[in-house]
């Protein structure tokens, strides 16, 4: 070993002195050889030549020499890269367009891949989290209290069934009172996660019962924001909707908890449900288990579907369609096709771009042919060659990785901040190592993708052909043609997939667009205003402040209108009420009809812009002395009043939580459908009921619809601009109110549509880079062709063709490049647009206008990038073209 | 092609450490004493001398000195070194035992099988 070693360091350290010695020693052999051969006779300068080959070349055989040493291969690898730097340097253009084409394409995979990297490979920053589930009703809707404590106590699947309900309590008796997010939960729910707070504890047994409820757990965030993370906020209080909770614990930075939904709570309290614990109509549990260790996901749903079957045989209408799911499906079930699907596009990015670029180095290994030869006749071997043009490439590659790298690093930055809200765990997605390597693999790929065919094309050079020829050859290769051809082909059919794709999505987006939702949300502002804890709490004075709040704003200038709702459409919540029908027989407890719950003033449809169709609006008269009215939507009409007319009908409302006897109303009258859950949802059955009739609204009821009211304004001009005004009229009364949710409809509307768009928005960048790389492409290879083609076409010309059958010649090669690529991308973009079915609204995958209209435009780019190249060929000089050979 | 070269250069390998085994050679020493020794029966690609050479003092099997010539010129002399004596008997007594073997099957007749 050491013998080696050492000559080993001597090869490497003493390079120099070791190819002086070695000069030397083959000289000293030359000499004695030509010696002999003069003793034999033969002329000495005879001789020394004779004696030269007889050792065959000088260089090959030292090369040899180092190569039996075994450094020659670290040595050369030193050599090709210094050699392929150089090369690059002198074509600053090849390189420029090689390594910024890779850069965009490596870039955008890098982006995407970050993504997909946080938001589908970890989903869930929890311990364990393959053994967390979810239940839901329908797997979407809350479950009820008793519901719940009948799953806990008799299910043994579950290590822990944890239940988390919505909280949004109001901080008061601070500087800035605010309006938070937060989750009531059970004292197991941030256990079963398996995360330690940062600091503090997290809620122990006992301490979700009454009396023993009186403590929080702050997020990192909150902890941060409001007390710049004092250690010692431990044991202090905070008043939260007038009540004094103690912090007890914050959780560390990267804790999120709910993950699918409430997924910005900043804070947690115990949940203590007291008299609720019977109450198995009001649903707004979501529940939360780990599985048990031995226990099978199938076990665990068998099971509740056993508990749940009793308790609906015990209950009916209740325990219906109770599902669990794995955490990880709910929380990534709805991005997880578009995050793929872009995932894909950027795929076909990145191979159009590798397409690209070999085809460059295809037409530089032709213009590189003699330089080969000539390294070839001093005594390169072939694999040495290959070697040389794949580290070049692989320096292409690396350079490409690194631009690409930093694209990629602010893609993922762009794509935090132009993505919507509900994609999960958006704030943990960053270039970690995972996406480093991800980046560090594809960027080896694809310098094999692009670099190994013209690798090989380029030391598959014929020696004795390529040094007589003049250099430009008369005409290529046909295989290395037909391999152009099918790079481009390729390019085409990729570009034009994806184009489909964006295509399909923008079309979805302006079917979304045109959906009329039933209100009119240009020019209104809403605004969430909580009395909850402040000196309009009480019943007394809630009604009067509420009319007091209306009329100011209503007198500021710019607001055409004002009115308030308890929720409203698309980003307000939605509560659901049973009811009966006056003079219909009662129904089974499972068919009791329900309806959205909403409580508006005076005034709210108009403002709103939903048309009242039938009746008459709820009136400044309709107040506590008034008969109850309710105003219902056409769905609602239509279900229960297939004939007749429901107005004057009697309807019997449900008090929820708020308890106490059915509220009867008379119908007065009837309001067109409008959009509530989603943008693409059916229209719920819906009853307004009168907010000045409402107790529960009034503050006769403690429960959540009791404590906030949603102001909506409709101004004249920019509802945003009145922002100020508006929340200034309303502390003008009380300047401790924590307004909140600011938002005008037209935001709310951008927010439903805000991941079609993202995915649209994406989709059409990815495209357009596409197109135009494979623009760049055939502009290309028309050009190298037309280069490649002027002897021909000079003979063409001179035989008497015109200058447009010049023209038609080359655009007709062009045309075929383009429609048959073309016809392959359709047929590429009919399967792959059936995965895209669940993201589109309002088009088939198959829509034939999106198809051809894209062909058509792909078609036209692919003529004007033949054109330019085509224009060239038409100039070409019949003379000049002939003698320039 | 590549098999047959192969094959030399084990061989070549050998007669090298056979070459140096009788007394320190330069380079072109070795071409000669070999075909002095086979009396010119073989010739040896001279082109592939230098790398063997390289490649069996990397191995250790011989090592270089400078020194000078019969004719007083500086020449690079080579001698074998005690792993490489070592390196000759395993090889040689490889090659004979091959060369028997493979004796042994050509002469076969057909009354011995």
């Amino acid at each position: 070993m050491l013998p080696r070693l050492r000559s080993w360091l001597r090869a490497i350290f003493r390079r120099p002195r070791v190819d002086r010695e070695l000069d030397s020693e083959l000289q000293f052999h030359i000499e004695l050889h030509a010696d002999d051969l003069v003793l034999r006779g033969i002329p000495r300068d005879q001789a020394l030549r004779q004696a030269r080959l007889a050792l065959g070349g000088a260089e090959r055989a030292k090369e040899e020499c180092r190569d039996a040493v075994g450094v020659s291969f670290i040595e050369s690898v030193a050599q090709d890269i210094r050699f392929g730097l150089r090369m690059l340097r002198k074509n600053p253009g090849f390189t420029a367009v090689a390594v910024l084409t890779l850069a965009l394409g490596i870039g955008a995979n890098g982006a995407i891949f970050s993504v997909v990297n946080s938001v589908l490979l970890h989903p869930l920053a929890y311990k364990d989290p393959g053994r967390l589930v979810t239940v839901l009703r329908y797997g979407n809707y809350p479950i009820s209290v008793a519901n719940y404590l009948d799953y806990r106590n008799q299910n043994g699947s579950f290590e822990q069934l944890g239940a988390a309900e919505y909280w949004s309590p109001n901080l008061t008796g601070v500087d800035s009172p605010e309006h938070l997010l937060g989750l009531h939960v059970t004292q197991n729910t941030l256990p079963l996660l398996g995360i330690q707070p940062a600091l503090g504890r997290l809620f122990v047994e006992g301490e979700d019962t009454a009396g023993n409820d009186g403590e929080v757990i702050l997020s990192y965030g909150l902890w941060q924001r409001r007390f710049s993370g004092d250690a010692s906020v431990l044991g202090k209080t905070l008043q939260l909707d007038g009540r004094s909770y103690a912090i007890i614990g914050v959780m560390p930075a990267d804790f999120h908890f709910a993950p699918f939904w409430a997924t910005h709570a900043e804070l947690w309290a115990p949940i203590s449900f007291g008299a609720r614990a019977q109450n198995r109509d009001g649903n707004s549990l979501r529940l939360f288990a780990r599985l048990k260790q031995n226990v099978s996901l199938a076990q665990a749903r068998a099971e509740m579907a056993t508990i749940t079957g009793r308790l609906e045989k015990l209950y009916p209408g209740t325990n219906k369609g109770i599902v669990v799911l794995p955490l990880k499906e709910k929380v990534v079930g709805n991005v997880e096709t578009p995050l793929l699907v872009l995932l894909g596009a950027v795929g076909f990015v990145l191979l159009i771009a590798c397409a690209n670029v070999a085809h460059m180095l295809l037409a530089r290994a032709a213009a590189r042919q003699k330089e080969i030869a000539v390294r070839t006749a001093l005594g390169a071997r072939r694999s040495r060659v290959v070697r040389q043009v794949l580290t070049e490439n692989l320096l292409l590659a690396g350079m490409g990785g690194a631009f690409g790298l930093l694209l990629a690093y602010a893609g993922a930055r762009a794509l935090v901040a132009l993505s919507p809200a509900d994609i999960p765990r958006v704030e943990s997605i960053s270039i970690d190592t995972g996406v480093i390597l991800f980046l560090l693999a594809i960027t080896a790929l694809t310098s094999i993708a692009f670099g190994v065919v013209p690798a090989m094309q380029t030391s598959a050079v014929n020696l004795t052909d390529t040094l007589k020829e003049s250099g430009r050859g008369a005409s290529d290769g046909v295989r290395r043609n037909r391999l152009r051809s099918f790079l481009v082909g390729s390019e085409v059919a990729l570009a034009l997939t994806l184009l489909i794709a964006a295509g399909l999505m923008i079309r979805s987006f302006y079917a979304l667009e045109s959906v009329d939702p039933g209100f009119r949300p240009h020019g209104v502002l809403t605004m969430i205003v909580p009395v909850a804890g402040s000196k309009e709490a009480d019943t007394a004075h809630r009604a009067i402040f509420y009319q007091q709040m209306l009329e100011r704003v209503r007198a500021l200038p710019g607001v055409e209108s004002a009115a308030g709702i308890n929720h409203i459409p698309l980003t307000g919540d939605m509560w659901d009420r049973t009811f009966l029908i006056e003079g219909r027989p009662k129904p089974a407890p499972s068919d009791t009809p329900d309806a959205v719950y909403r409580i508006a003033t005076p005034g709210y449809f108009q403002t709103m812009g939903i048309s009242l169709i039938q009746g008459r609006d709820i009136a400044a008269t309709d107040d506590a002395t008034a008969t109850p009215v309710v105003v219902i939507n056409e769905r609602l009409a239509q279900r229960y009043w297939s004939s007749g007319s429901p107005l004057g009908q009697h309807m019997a409302i449900d008090p929820g939580d708020s308890g106490g006897p059915l509220i009867w109303t008379t119908i007065v009258g009837i309001v067109k459908d409008s959009k509530q859950r989603g943008w693409t949802s059916a229209p719920d059955p819906e009853m307004y009921l009168a907010a000045f009739q409402t107790k529960e609204f009034l503050g006769g009821a403690s429960t959540a619809a009791a404590s906030y009211i949603t102001l909506v304004v409709r101004a004249a001009g920019d509802p945003a601009a009145l922002t100020s005004s508006v929340k200034s009229a309303i502390w003008s009364l009380d300047s401790d109110l924590p307004i909140s949710s600011v938002i005008t409809m037209d935001e709310a509307v951008a927010q439903a549509n805000a991941q079609p768009r993202f995915e649209m928005l994406l989709l059409a960048v990815f495209a357009v880079v596409a197109l135009v790389l494979a623009a760049v492409g055939i502009y290309g290879v028309m050009s190298y062709s037309v280069a490649r083609r002027t002897h021909e076409i000079g003979i063409r010309v001179s035989l008497g063709a015109s200058r447009a059958d010049v023209l038609r010649l080359i655009m007709r090669q062009g045309l075929v490049l383009a429609v048959a690529g073309s016809a392959a991308g359709l047929v590429a973009a009919l399967l792959l647009a059936r995965l895209m079915t669940k993201l589109l609204y309002g088009v088939p995958p198959t829509d034939p206008v999106t198809f051809v209209c894209v062909a058509g435009l792909l078609i036209l780019v692919a003529l004007v990038a033949c054109y330019v190249p085509a224009r060239r060929a038409m100039r070409v000089d019949p003379v000049t073209a002939m003698r320039c050979e | 092609m590549d098999k047959q070269l192969d094959l030399l250069q084990g061989t070549l390998d050998m007669l090298i450490l056979k070459a140096v085994s009788l007394g320190p050679l330069h380079g072109y020493g070795v071409l000669l004493r070999i075909q002095q020794i086979s009396r010119d029966r073989l010739e040896i690609q001279q082109g592939s001398l230098y790398p063997a050479l390289y490649r069996l003092e990397h191995q250790g099997w011989i090592a270089s000195e400078w020194g000078e010539s019969e004719n007083k010129r500086k020449a690079k002399y080579y001698r074998l070194t005690a792993a490489g004596k070592r390196r000759l008997q395993t090889e040689s007594d490889r090659w004979n035992q091959m060369a028997d073997v493979i004796a042994g099957i050509l002469s076969a007749r057909p009354e011995e099988v």
